[in-house]
């Protein structure tokens, strides 16, 4: 670790500030990714503006079928959340597979998605329930929120406030964890919403992407069935020690399908 | 007095077979236990180690000096600090702690630091230089054996062939071993299976990486603090490689997370205490997993070919097969281990098993529990599981049909004694486990596996306190609860409570040499060793005894604790307690002390079977394992917890070892997951509870009938996880491990077919 100026902010206001006066400032929230980086000497940044002891940057409110979860909101409460459970069990559900229960209770949402690892859960639950990501600035439709592998839409010294997800009719999710980090090797989200079906895969190529046959075949018939025939081109997935581009092009149907299954 | 006919198998027990609490059960879990990297000095120096990117290199030139001119470093040493060892046994020690013409693997060490920081030794790392001249490389067993493949040591010759080679190879040497007519054999077979196996490098996985404390002054007398499975070894190899008497080098074992045969070598220990010596200042180095992970030693990879032929009313007529192990930059892969456990369990008249000792550029295996046996056993009891179902048979009923007993000539040579092999099988048929009900893309393996168990080279010392409680010094390092076992069984033959025994892993400089904790050997020697010290404690309190009675010593006998007299002619004297005895000691001929040391020799092979139901997920291929229960012959188990825990530990590393487990190497030669979170090892969460059955069939080599216990439970997993995937997902896998895409490219394969 080089290093560092450590900032804790006391409100969003001040970390903004001290974003703002800092060389090379980063935003701390749960530093499951940043941590490590710094470890390993692959950030060397001048400040680290810790932002993970921001209440009003947690908790988690239903209103009017949207779920809105603050960014600073750890997955497992979000997972243990009976409300959320209620309004969208499939978002519960997912950030409840997330790593493992260390994991889950210092990890962010906001952390997650500004982070964007192609292999993270969070940003299936953003693009398949069709999210609004909430800044500093101003909303961000889920679907313009990733840009690309680690990329963001997010621009200079915006800082990720809250996420609302509009509730479903009906949404599940189904991954295939890696054994070790239980990051997803390919995760999917299948969801009905009022504004028509989304498929978002994750896990399987260089970030979260949709599936636009299988969303159209779900939208005529919502059944297994109607996704199992469809394969998606390996071309542009990811292939690494432990999925080839094939296997993974091969899982997005298989979870697909079961994702559906389980939405019932 | 031989230990064979002192067998007191029959004997009732008082406290062996029960469960006390381990003695550093609240060390270990308060976080006072010190291990390898507890240890600090004042003055202390911390050492680093620069490693190879390389797979295969000749070293041209390294130069230290930038290095050496940053302030804080204080030492810094390379190949030419090392002279190369007289003893052959020392060569490619000498060669694998430190490079020194080539480089032979990713990893391999070829400087090494000590600064007074951390942080300056690092950056002193980056400040060597060192030229390589990058040399073809090969990590595969079979590439390696091919003509033309990249040779690792000019002018190694293949041993142990029918015409002597004439040309340079990666094979160190064939081994064979078996008898009969294995042609005849398979002519009288009704039906022949031949089938070739693969299967990955795994790591012994343990928690706590190398670590060390060296501290060597002018005067040539050196302390080293370890954590390792051989604190005697690891002296008489670092003497060897410094050029020390091996009496100036005082080494202690500190507490172990975990060893599994890994540890029963040495890598940073020897540059510490080189360090040290250049800057005569104590020098700490522990290594990181990275490291852990590319520069110790996991176990071999193998490619295996067996051929089984058997009649049609299932009988083996004859039993083949050639096992080719890589083991590393350097000779002494355990295949020949592996050919002679091969065909252990099975009582056969024409068998032969060849075994391939071959190098790669990987870094020297080490041994990893039951070296090379649960490889073979996945091939072989493959193969039988396979004929078994070919003849329509039960998979038990044809292995019991066919099993090795007492009074067999193994495949290796040895004619068995008393063994439980049967009766672990026997027990598995009838056992709950067999009986149930699979479900759908479930499927049910069992397997059989045999390990030979070490005895070898003990010393103890017991000293009885003033108080009457008992100090216990052991030289074998505890991995798997032995500081239990050893007062269980001091404080049974001495007839006291069990915390009135204290037992320590004592250093170097207090007692004999001992033989490294490894071959399920400690229990078993160092259990018999203290169970003799502890007679010999009581034969010299018996004398005292007598000597306050004013009687001969053969007419007091020792009783649940007490001197009494031996008859009625003895006299009538009050019995003397334990404590008493020691309360007088200095007046009845000075302090009171037990010793034994031995050679031991007998103890007593060991068997296992094991049942595990695992489910496929036909769509993904991925494996989970839903029951697992493991049969296994203790002889008598002295601690029943640790026994478990040994039999549960060997299942939990093949379950790993078979489904998910895998040293992956690049095109680059280099490792590709030196790390937990691409090389997964089973955690809780991964696994069901694994039931035990312990049998006790005792052995005659021990006094209380001891067999070791630690390996055995790892040589059936392989087999059994693969026989029973195999049975679910309705394919043959023969690929260890079998990771979701392997099992599912094995079915659509299949499928298609």
């Amino acid at each position: 670790m080089y290093a560092f100026e450590y900032v804790r902010a006391k409100s969003v206001d001040e970390a903004l500030k001290a974003l703002a006066g800092a060389d090379d400032g980063v935003l701390l929230a749960g530093g499951h990714t940043l941590i490590p980086t710094l470890k390993q000497r692959l950030a060397n940044p001048s400040h680290v503006i810790d932002i993970g002891g921001l209440k009003e940057l947690k908790g988690i409110s239903v209103k009017g079928g949207t779920v809105s979860v603050g960014a600073g909101t750890p997955h497992g409460q979000v997972a243990n959340s009976a409300e959320v459970k209620k309004a969208i069990p499939a978002l519960a559900d997912l950030a409840g597979h997330i790593g493992d229960p260390q994991v889950r209770n210092r990890g962010t949402i906001g952390g997650s998605i500004a982070n964007n690892d192609p292999a993270a859960d969070y940003p299936a639950a953003v693009v398949g329930l069709g999210a609004t990501v909430h800044t500093n600035k101003r909303e961000i439709a889920g679907d313009d929120f990733f840009t690309g592998m680690f990329e963001t839409a997010l621009g200079e010294g915006e800082i990720v406030t809250k996420v609302t997800f509009p509730q479903p009719k009906k949404a599940a999710y189904m991954k295939f964890p890696n054994p070790a980090s239980r990051y997803a090797i390919v995760g999917v989200m299948v969801a009905d919403t009022a504004d028509g079906v989304r498929v978002a895969v994750t896990g399987a190529g260089p970030g979260v992407f949709r599936v636009p046959e299988m969303e159209a075949a779900l939208a005529k018939n919502w059944s297994p069935d109607a996704v199992a025939g469809i394969a998606v081109s390996a071309d542009d997935l990811n292939a690494d020690i432990h999925a080839s581009a094939e296997y993974r092009a091969h899982l997005i149907t298989v979870m697909a399908k079961r994702a559906v299954a389980k939405a019932g | 007095m031989s230990l064979q006919t002192e067998t007191e198998t029959k004997r009732s027990f008082n406290q062996i077979g029960t469960r006390p609490v381990r003695p550093d059960g609240i060390d270990k879990v308060t976080g006072r236990a010190r291990f390898g990297a507890d240890m600090e000095m004042p003055g202390m120096l911390h050492g680093l180690v620069l490693r190879s990117p390389h797979p295969h290199a000749k070293v041209k030139s390294i130069d230290i000096s930038r290095a050496a001119k940053l302030a804080g470093v204080k030492a810094i040493v390379t190949r030419d600090d090392f002279k190369m060892p007289k003893d052959k046994d020392l060569v490619d020690i000498c060669a694998n702690i430190m490079a020194r013409d080539k480089v032979l693997y990713d990893g391999h060490a070829v400087a090494a630091v000590a600064a007074t920081t951390k942080a300056i030794a690092r950056e002193a790392l980056k400040r060597i230089k060192v030229e390589y001249e990058i040399l073809p490389h090969v990590t595969d067993v079979d590439e390696a054996m091919k003509p033309g493949a990249p040779i690792l040591h000019k002018g190694m010759r293949t041993g142990g062939m029918d015409t002597k080679p004439r040309k340079d190879s990666n094979v160190v040497k064939r081994y064979k071993f078996g008898h009969g007519d294995v042609e005849k054999g398979f002519k009288q077979a009704d039906i022949v299976i031949e089938r070739s196996f693969k299967t990955a490098a795994t790591h012994q996985g343990y928690i706590e990486p190398h670590a060390c404390l060296a501290s060597i002054g002018p005067d040539g007398q050196g302390d080293l603090w370890v954590c390792t499975q051989g604190h005697y070894m690891v002296r008489n190899v670092c003497a060897g490689l410094l050029g020390l008497d091996v009496s100036q080098l005082r080494v202690t074992a500190s507490e172990i997370g975990g060893g599994f045969g890994g540890k029963t070598t040495v890598f940073i220990e020897p540059l510490a205490l080189a360090l040290s010596r250049k800057a005569n200042r104590p020098v700490k180095m522990v290594m990181s997993r990275d490291e852990v992970f590319r520069a110790t030693g996991p176990t071999s990879s193998t490619s295996m070919d067996v051929k089984i032929g058997a009649t049609k009313d299932g009988r083996i007529t004859a039993a083949h097969a050639e096992l080719r192990f890589q083991g590393g930059a350097f000779a002494g892969s355990p295949v020949s281990m592996g050919a002679m456990t091969a065909f252990a369990c099975y009582d056969l008249k024409n068998v032969q098993s060849i075994g391939y000792d071959v190098v790669t550029n990987r870094p020297k295996q080490a041994a990893y529990r039951a070296p090379g046996a649960p490889m073979a056993a996945f091939a072989v009891e493959s193969v039988i599981d396979e004929l078994a179902s070919k003849l329509g048979m039960d998979g038990l009923e044809f292995r019991i049909l066919n099993a090795a007993g007492e009074g067999t000539k193994s495949s290796y040579g040895p004619t068995f004694g008393p063994i439980g092999l049967k009766t672990t099988l026997e027990k598995a048929k009838s056992h709950a486990h067999n009986k149930a009900k699979l479900g759908k893309n479930q499927g049910r393996g069992i397997a059989c596996g045999f390990w030979f168990n070490f005895a070898g080279n003990t010393c103890v010392s017991l000293n009885l306190q003033l108080d009457g409680t008992i100090a216990l010094s052991v030289g074998t390092p505890d991995i798997g609860g032995s500081r239990a076992s050893m007062s269980l069984m001091a404080a049974e033959e001495l007839g006291v409570p069990y915390d009135k025994v204290r037992t320590i892993v004592a250093d170097t400089a207090s007692l004999g040499y001992n033989d490294v904790t490894d071959g399920s050997r400690t229990t078993f020697a160092a259990g018999l060793a203290t169970i003799e010290a502890a007679r010999d404690a009581i034969g010299k309190m018996c004398g005292r005894a007598a000597k306050v009675w004013g009687i001969p010593a053969d007419a007091v006998k020792w009783e649940n604790g007490y001197a009494k007299p031996a008859g009625p002619n003895a006299g009538a004297f009050k019995p003397m307690s334990m404590a008493e005895i020691a309360a007088i000691a200095h007046k009845t001929g000075g302090p009171i002390a037990g010793h034994y040391e031995i050679n031991a020799d007998g103890a007593g092979v060991s068997f296992a079977t094991h049942i595990v139901d695992s489910e496929v997920d036909p769509e993904t291929g991925r494996v989970t394992i839903l029951r697992y229960t493991v049969l296994q012959d203790a002889g008598k188990a002295i601690h029943p917890d640790y026994v478990e825990g040994q039999y549960q530990g060997g299942a939990v590393q093949g379950i790993g070892w078979a489904i998910n487990e895998e040293y992956i190497y690049g095109e680059d030669g280099r490792l590709q997951n030196a790390g937990f979170l691409d090389y997964r090892i089973p955690v809780a969460s991964d696994l069901p509870m694994i039931d035990t059955v312990i049998l006790e069939i005792p052995n005659p080599g021990h006094p209380y009938g001891v067999r070791g216990v630690g390996e055995t439970s790892i040589v059936p997993p392989l087999a059994a996880i693969a026989n029973s995937v195999s049975n679910a997902a309705g394919v043959r896998l023969t690929e260890l491990p079998m990771s979701p895409p392997k099992v599912l490219k094995a079915i659509g394969e299949h499928n298609r077919a």
